[in-house]
């Protein structure tokens, strides 16, 4: 049958799109030399700048087919996906042994193939394959959206690809009971749905840029239905807030991009740009090049947040608001603005400003007076944003506010009269493409009733919309759904046809996230689930209604659309080349620009209105569950919320004082009850939450048998919320509706990982030095290494390798953890192992609360083995299991531990992990820990019970680059940034340097002679104090701690109160 | 000590104390019966363990070690008390040891074989455990790691119980063919094996009480190094609340106090059982509590010291521990611990106090509570929250570790009560030393 489909479609394409079928790629030989030189550059010399226009990648791209060697450790699909383009479809189990070995594969080698992820804003990865199998994702380094790194969700994209829980046939649920049938069934069952029914057709799907929404267009074309029935959707309403005013605004659609690495100054009101934003790794990436510390030197950030955010701890200066305050504060930096002289943009923005202020006037006093804020102090803001290279951001993914799209109204004209667009943040040029359309979900929502067919493709509205938003009750009227999804959710519940998509990392695609620059999506391993991708289910819907479209497979429509990508850089090449090129190295660019109109009169649209005091509600988009899609997949749930710690749960977070009035403690029950329903969940004292805020992440709280993994656990909030909507986008309100908390007298334990918050009077665990101290310092190195003791000198390898770990970039986005466990197979022990304490993560995000608790300083700090040079856990193994490596690994035996723990006991930093259990690799059953065996990296031993395991610095890959060393001859070294551990390769921050101590001239040594190095448990060697002396190879960069700048006195807007206060200066 | 009334004389000892052995006490049988149930408690404990892995304990990190590593420095500790009194005290010529010696070394031999199991009990591999912690030559070439304490407790322990289990058998040999010659066919052949074929000449009594010197002199300085050595488990890792120099002088008291406190434990009932009254005296028993009292101040003396030299030593880690332990969440087992080993044996200074059996076995019964208390105490109150308080935990032993602590007390029963059945728990040949000679000698048997 699958070889009459495939003929088939070879017929489909003749007569159809008229495109060259050149599928006989040319094998390409391997690289006879690698270029030798330095490999680690600094991030801002290699990355394609996209502010930079005239540097653009677009001449380069070019000549690709000459720069083909740089991109080889990428190695195409071209010929891979040639050669089994016959038989992609084929769902093939076993990919091991090969009995007639493919060309292009070395069993032990692995294969990186680049593609993009399937955020609405999506960046390019990395795929590591070994065998056929993926094995790890990484960032695409070259791709500016990534620049190497990834989040922490998309590190966990492999769990999704491979989890038991896909469906391995379509469904149709025409009878109410889930039936399993064959494919030409559910092709025809949805062909006749739409021949059949006489309401309209209409596609629901998530964000995307690229070709893929209009292909959906063409499908609806085809099947004589307006173009208008295709409805996108993202629960994180940003996307559609930010979009709709800056269209307004500008009169033109897209997303505007910021550049923080150009900016010193930034105001985020009720912003959240490191937690999700938009563009979380780009931000994070760009916000930490721009703002960490450099001698003399740092961005400041002022925030404005109801809740606490991982953008709140960078913060310099942290303001919490109540839910819904986040309008007024705004509009009073808007005042004070207008009140400085400086303030620039034409006249008649200024008066447009002016009009807006004068509308809420009674919002500004109402909020300035329930804030308690002086006018100086916006005074002292707008000074500082006026002088500064300085951005203002507004709102945030993870909520939305009643008047969100007023927010970024103001905040658009905030940012035109501090100079900041087309400055620091750009919507002329290398804008963002609009992922969704700003009132798609509306729009759906009032022809709902018209609809006889709704296909909903990749995305779970079931879940993520609120029950009050009707949503869900007009879903269940339509006569025929069709949920395209590669995982079960609760949108299966009301379909007729079920059918099983493709992950992302199974199919084609593209998106343009930059406008100009175009990635490409493709498949990274061969279909293994007898999945099929969406927009090939809807090619073969369409031929089996009679309604075929013209394409043989949706990458031909693929490649019949990049002919325009082609003209549109002008590659010398032909296209064939171009495609190749373009695969190979995951995206391809020229900057795009257009002129602006100025800022349109926005007045307007501005309506915004004091809000009634009391408690209220803010439903947060969990930065690593989204809004659900993360759930099902154990190491997310895993790694736990960042500043809680609290793992697979969802808490109630209220301010300690507020706790305190109202009587619960952590812990404690409360029934959250709303306008529309009640939910019951723990409480979790916060501190730095505005009293009036209730916090509740969004994302757990599945419907039971869903998934097995995400059954039972936590609560979801959007029961809580009545019907309120954003006034312009008709989002749902997630932030700001009032709640009432009761106490109930029960308590369940909330699995946080850390018991403790504060770190009390000892002070080389975390130490912070000011920005004035750390500048005057910057020249002087330390010496961490000369330690006096007794013991005889250490043997000496070829290497010594070290880490060091700057805590004044770490943001806590938790991305290295899930990168860890993805790379060394360290599995997941679920809630009731954590409450036990007995996590199994090498590397943990230790965050330490100080200061007042209503507005703590919060310091995250990455704990992994430290690989002492006198390590404790050495000396008192019985049996050698754990011995000090000539390069100075604490390396860990596993054959040989007999599980005394002795080792774990005399670890200081206490980074060792006991199996406690065997973890199962190769079933889910009733404990959905067990995890797929396909999803491990071959090169890490699997680990049973009884055993100590812990970091080992990535052996598998200091090992794989002297491999690649020895190559290059029998005397190469490893280059310094050759080697980069799985926490430091996807870490956004570029917190984590990786490098050879020995080497004089590497980062990581020179990070090591850094003044504010420092070791941990390392006493203070200024004061020849030397703490445990156990000597790690792993160094930490104190935090930098933001002051006035006394010597250059700059009119920098003055904080009002002294950030570090009673933190000792390192 | 003061001067032993006695009731019975050297004549009364072979028929008193062998004529018993048949038909004890009913108590006795109820008192195996209880050991056993205990006992198989412990083995279905560990079996699940050993099926289902270590994850069925309450450990995590951070307290890697709980209550195993308590029951094995408990056991060894109460494994103590028997040299020190059948070595030391022979040595010094205190004459009541002759009384209580047998069951102390009885109860030594019991108590290490018992404190031996933990260890494997406690490690994840068993399978491994047992076989690589020893240094045994294999065609890997793999070696033990003579830096660890681990490894010195196996040369220690193992060492103890070799001169324990000479100097409890040797001291038996003369009461082994007394039981021979009262017993007949398969029984005496048994015993006859048993004893060597002693016959009670001179050149025997003068070898034998030259070899005996010998062996006491030598295990003597096990006495002090034992428990030193398992402190070093301790004090040579860099945790606060175990790594400081006043560990091993501090557990070999704690031990001391532990043993002694045992022995009162068990010679009580015991005499009982076997209807001793008449040899071990009360005299006998003051003397056993007066040396308890000894060791208890001292024990409170080291209390005082370690709290003294935290606070002293200005290390804000190491006194964090200890301001913990005292009021913080574990201040519960640290308040057991200093009532139990140093409140309690100071109503022994009343002499009224001393010589009642039923109190002096109720303080001791707490010492023994005490002291488990202070292993459990060190050991988790010192792991759960150290250096880091990022990584600050929380431990409660689950079922598991409780059924194998009874078990592990069923098993050191188990084997005291067979041995106090077939052999006697009172040296009949020592305790003919001190006792008074018969007015008229009757004709021997």
């Amino acid at each position: 049958m699958e070889q009459n489909m495939d003929l088939d479609l070879t017929k489909l394409e003749a007569k159809g799109s008229g495109l060259p079928r050149s599928e006989s790629a040319p094998f390409e030989n391997p690289p006879a030399e690698i270029e030798q030189g330095p490999l680690y550059v600094n991030i801002e010399e290699r990355m394609p700048d996209l502010a930079a226009d005239d540097q653009a990648p677009a001449g380069k791209d070019s000549e690709l087919p000459v720069d083909r060697r740089d991109f080889m450790r990428l190695f195409g699909t071209g010929a891979v996906m040639a050669a089994t383009a016959g038989c992609i479809r084929r769902p093939v189990e076993k990919v091991i042994p090969y009995v007639n070995q493919p060309i292009d594969q070395t069993p032990g080698v692995a294969v990186d193939y680049a593609t993009v992820t399937d955020a609405p804003l999506a960046y390019g990865i990395v795929v590591r394959t070994r065998e056929g199998r993926p094995t790890k994702v990484e960032g695409n380094g070259e791709h500016p959206m990534s620049q190497g790194a990834t989040s922490a969700y998309d590190q966990a994209a492999l769990q999704a690809l491979y989890h038991p829980e896909r469906r391995k046939q379509p469904q149709s649920r025409q009878s109410g009971t889930p039936l399993n049938v064959e494919w030409d069934q559910a092709y025809k069952g949805v062909a006749d749905a739409i021949a059949k029914t006489n309401k309209k057709v209409a596609i629901l799907t998530g964000g995307s840029t690229g070709h893929v929404q209009d292909f959906y267009k063409e499908f609806l074309r085809a099947h004589g239905q307006s173009e208008d029935q295709l409805y996108t959707y993202d629960a994180r309403s940003l996307y559609s807030e930010m979009a709709e005013a800056w269209e307004q605004a500008f009169g033109a659609p897209g997303l505007p991009r910021t550049d923080l690495r150009r900016t010193d100054y930034v105001v985020s009101i009720g912003g959240s740009f490191l937690d999700q934003g938009i563009a979380q790794v780009y931000e994070t990436k760009s916000f930490t090049a721009g703002h960490s510390f450099r001698p003399g030197r740092m961005g400041q950030l002022i925030q404005f947040e109801s809740r606490m955010t991982m953008t709140g701890t960078k913060a310099t200066e942290r303001h919490p608001i109540a839910p819904g305050d986040e309008t007024g504060v705004a509009l009073m930096l808007l005042e004070a603005i207008l009140r400085s002289p400086d303030a620039k943009g034409s006249k008649e923005e200024q008066a447009e400003a002016r009009k807006i202020v004068e509308e809420h006037g009674a919002l500004i006093a109402k909020t300035r007076e329930s804030l308690g804020y002086k006018e100086s102090m916006f005074d002292d803001l707008a000074t500082g944003l006026l002088a500064n290279r300085s951005l203002v951001m507004v709102g945030n993914s993870e909520s939305t506010a009643a008047d969100g799209t007023a927010l970024q109204l103001i905040g658009i004209a905030i940012n035109v009269l501090i100079g900041a667009v087309g400055k620091n943040i750009y919507y002329d040029r290398g804008w963002f493409r609009r992922p969704v359309e700003p009132r798609g979900m509306a729009r759906l929502m009032k022809d709902m009733s018209d609809i006889g067919v709704l296909i909903i493709v990749g995305t779970n509205p079931a879940f993520s919309m609120p029950a009050s938003s009707g949503f869900q009750s007009a879903l269940k009227k339509v006569p025929t759904v069709v949920s395209i999804q590669s995982l079960p959710n609760e949108t299966d519940e009301y379909a007729s046809w079920v059918l099983n998509s493709h992950h992302y990392l199974e199919a084609w695609g593209d998106c343009e996230t930059v406008a100009g620059f175009w990635s490409m999506r493709q498949p990274v391993v061969r279909p293994f689930t007898g999945s099929r991708q969406a927009e090939d289910i809807l090619l073969w819907v369409a031929a089996t209604g009679g309604k075929a479209m013209p394409y043989a497979d949706y990458r031909s429509f693929i490649r019949a659309k990049w002919r325009s990508v082609y003209e549109l850089i002008g590659a010398k090449v032909d296209f064939d080349t171009f495609f190749k090129a373009v695969q190979r190295r995951g995206f391809v660019g020229k900057l795009q620009r257009r002129t602006l109109k100025p800022m349109a009169a926005i007045s307007g649209l501005i309506k915004s209105s004091p809000k009634p005091g009391g408690l209220k509600l803010v439903a947060y988009i969990d930065n690593r569950l989204i809004a659900g899609e993360g759930a099902a997949l154990p190491v997310l749930q895993e790694v736990g919320d960042p500043l809680t710690t609290v793992t697979w749960d969802t808490f109630v977070c209220i301010a300690p004082d507020t706790c305190r009035k109202i009587g619960v403690k952590y812990n404690q029950l409360v029934e959250v009850q709303g306008p529309a329903g009640t939910i019951t969940a723990s409480v979790y004292p916060m501190p730095g939450l505005h009293p009036d805020t209730v916090a509740i992440p969004r994302g757990n709280g599945h419907k039971a048998g869903v998934s097995l993994v995400t059954t039972g656990i936590g609560v979801d909030p959007l029961p809580v919320l009545g019907g309120e909507q954003e006034a312009a986008t008709g989002y749902p309100v997630t932030g700001g509706q009032s709640v009432k908390i009761k106490p109930l007298n029960k308590w369940y334990r909330l699995a946080a990982m850390q018991k403790e918050n504060d770190i009390g009077n000892r002070t080389d665990i975390v130490k912070k030095t000011g920005l004035n101290a750390a500048t005057a310092n910057a020249r002087k190195t330390v010496d961490l290494d000369t330690v006096p003791d007794l013991y005889p000198d250490l043997p000496k390898g070829e290497y010594l390798w070290g880490m060091s770990v700057d805590l004044s970039r770490c943001t806590g986005c938790s991305a290295c953890m899930v990168a860890c466990a993805q790379e060394n197979n360290v599995p997941q022990v679920g809630r009731e192992q954590i409450l036990l304490g007995r996590e199994m993560h090498w590397l943990r995000l230790d965050r330490y609360f100080s200061g007042p608790v209503e507005n703590p300083t919060v310091t995250i700090q990455p704990v992994m083995c430290q690989q002492c040079n006198h390590a404790p856990c050495e000396a008192v193994c019985p049996v050698y299991a754990t011995t000090r490596d000539p390069e100075g690994i604490n390396a860990q035996t596993y054959n040989r531990c007999v599980g005394t723990r002795y080792c774990a006991n005399a670890c200081p930093y206490k980074v060792r992990r006991f199996n406690w259990y065997t973890h199962k690799w190769n079933v889910i059953e009733a404990d959905p820990m067990n995890r797929n065996p396909r999803a491990l990296n071959p090169d890490v031993t699997v680990r049973t019970r009884g055993i100590m395991e812990k970091c080992n610095f990535c052996a598998q890959r200091i090992r794989e680059a002297k491999h690649k060393a020895r190559e290059r001859g029998p005397k190469a070294k490893v280059l310094d940034g050759e080697v980069k551990t799985a926490c430091q390769q996807v870490c956004p921050t570029d917190s984590i340097t990786f490098g050879n101590l020995d080497d004089q001239r590497s980062r990581a040594h020179r990070l090591r002679k850094d003044n504010r190095a420092y070791l941990m448990l390392g006493g203070d060697p200024a004061h020849k104090h030397y703490g445990t002396k156990t000597l790690p190879n792993v160094s930490y960069l104190a935090d930098v701690v933001w002051e006035q700048n006394k010597s250059a006195g700059k009119p920098e807007g003055a904080p009002d109160k002294e950030e570090g206060d009673g933190h000792d200066h390192g | 000590m003061s001067e032993v009334k006695w009731t019975k004389t050297i004549s009364d000892v072979n028929d008193g104390i062998l004529a018993n052995l048949p038909n004890p006490h009913p108590s006795y049988y109820v008192a195996w019966v209880t050991s056993i149930i205990c006992l198989a408690i412990g083995i279905f404990c560990w079996v699940y363990q050993i099926s289902y892995g270590m994850g069925v304990t309450g450990l995590n990190a951070p307290v890697y070690w709980g209550v195993y590593i308590t029951d094995f420095v408990f056991w060894v500790g109460i494994g103590h008390a028997g040299t020190l009194i059948s070595a030391i005290l022979f040595l010094f010529r205190a004459k009541w040891r002759n009384t209580v010696n047998r069951s102390a070394e009885a109860m030594t031999v019991f108590a290490v074989i018992t404190a031996g199991l933990f260890p494997l009990i406690h490690v994840g591999r068993i399978w491994f455990a047992a076989y690589w912690m020893l240094p045994l030559p294999n065609t890997n070439n793999l070696w033990v790691n003579f830096r660890s304490p681990l490894l010195w407790d196996v040369f220690a322990i193992s060492t103890y119980l070799t001169i324990s289990l000479l100097f409890w058998y040797m001291g038996m040999v003369p009461d082994l063919a007394s039981i021979r010659d009262r017993t007949k066919g398969v029984k005496r052949l048994v015993y006859a094996i048993m004893c060597f074929g002693w016959r009670g000449t001179a050149k025997q009594w003068w070898h034998y009480e030259a070899g005996y010197g010998f062996l006491a002199a030598l295990a003597t300085p096990l006495v002090l190094s034992v428990h030193s050595i398992v402190s070093w488990d301790f004090a040579m890792s860099i945790q606060p609340g175990w790594h400081t120099t006043i560990f091993p002088p501090y557990f070999v008291a704690g031990a001391i106090l532990s043993g002694c406190a045992m022995v009162y434990t068990l010679l009580v009932p015991v005499r009982t059982m076997f209807r001793l009254e008449g040899f071990i005296t009360k005299e006998h028993l003051e003397a056993c509590v007066k040396l308890t009292l000894l060791t208890s101040t001292l024990v409170f003396y080291a209390y005082a010291t370690e709290f003294f030299v935290a606070y002293y030593s200005g290390n804000p880690y190491e006194w964090a521990i200890f301001e913990k332990r005292a009021v913080g969440p574990y201040a519960f087992y640290f308040w057991v611990m200093t009532a139990c080993n140093c409140f309690f044996p100071l109503l022994w200074w009343s002499k009224r106090i001393r010589n009642n059996v039923a109190v002096s076995m109720v303080i001791a019964v707490l010492i023994n509570v005490g002291m488990w208390f202070e292993r459990y105490n060190i050991i988790v109150s010192s792991l759960v929250e150290d250096f880091l308080p990022g990584s600050w935990g929380h431990y409660e032993p689950s079922w598991a570790e409780i059924g194998l602590t009874i078990g592990s007390f069923g098993w050191f029963f188990f084997w005291f009560l067979i041995f106090c059945k077939f052999f006697p728990i009172v040296s009949m040949s020592e305790l003919k030393l001190i006792m008074p000679k018969p007015l008229n000698p009757k004709k021997s048997h």
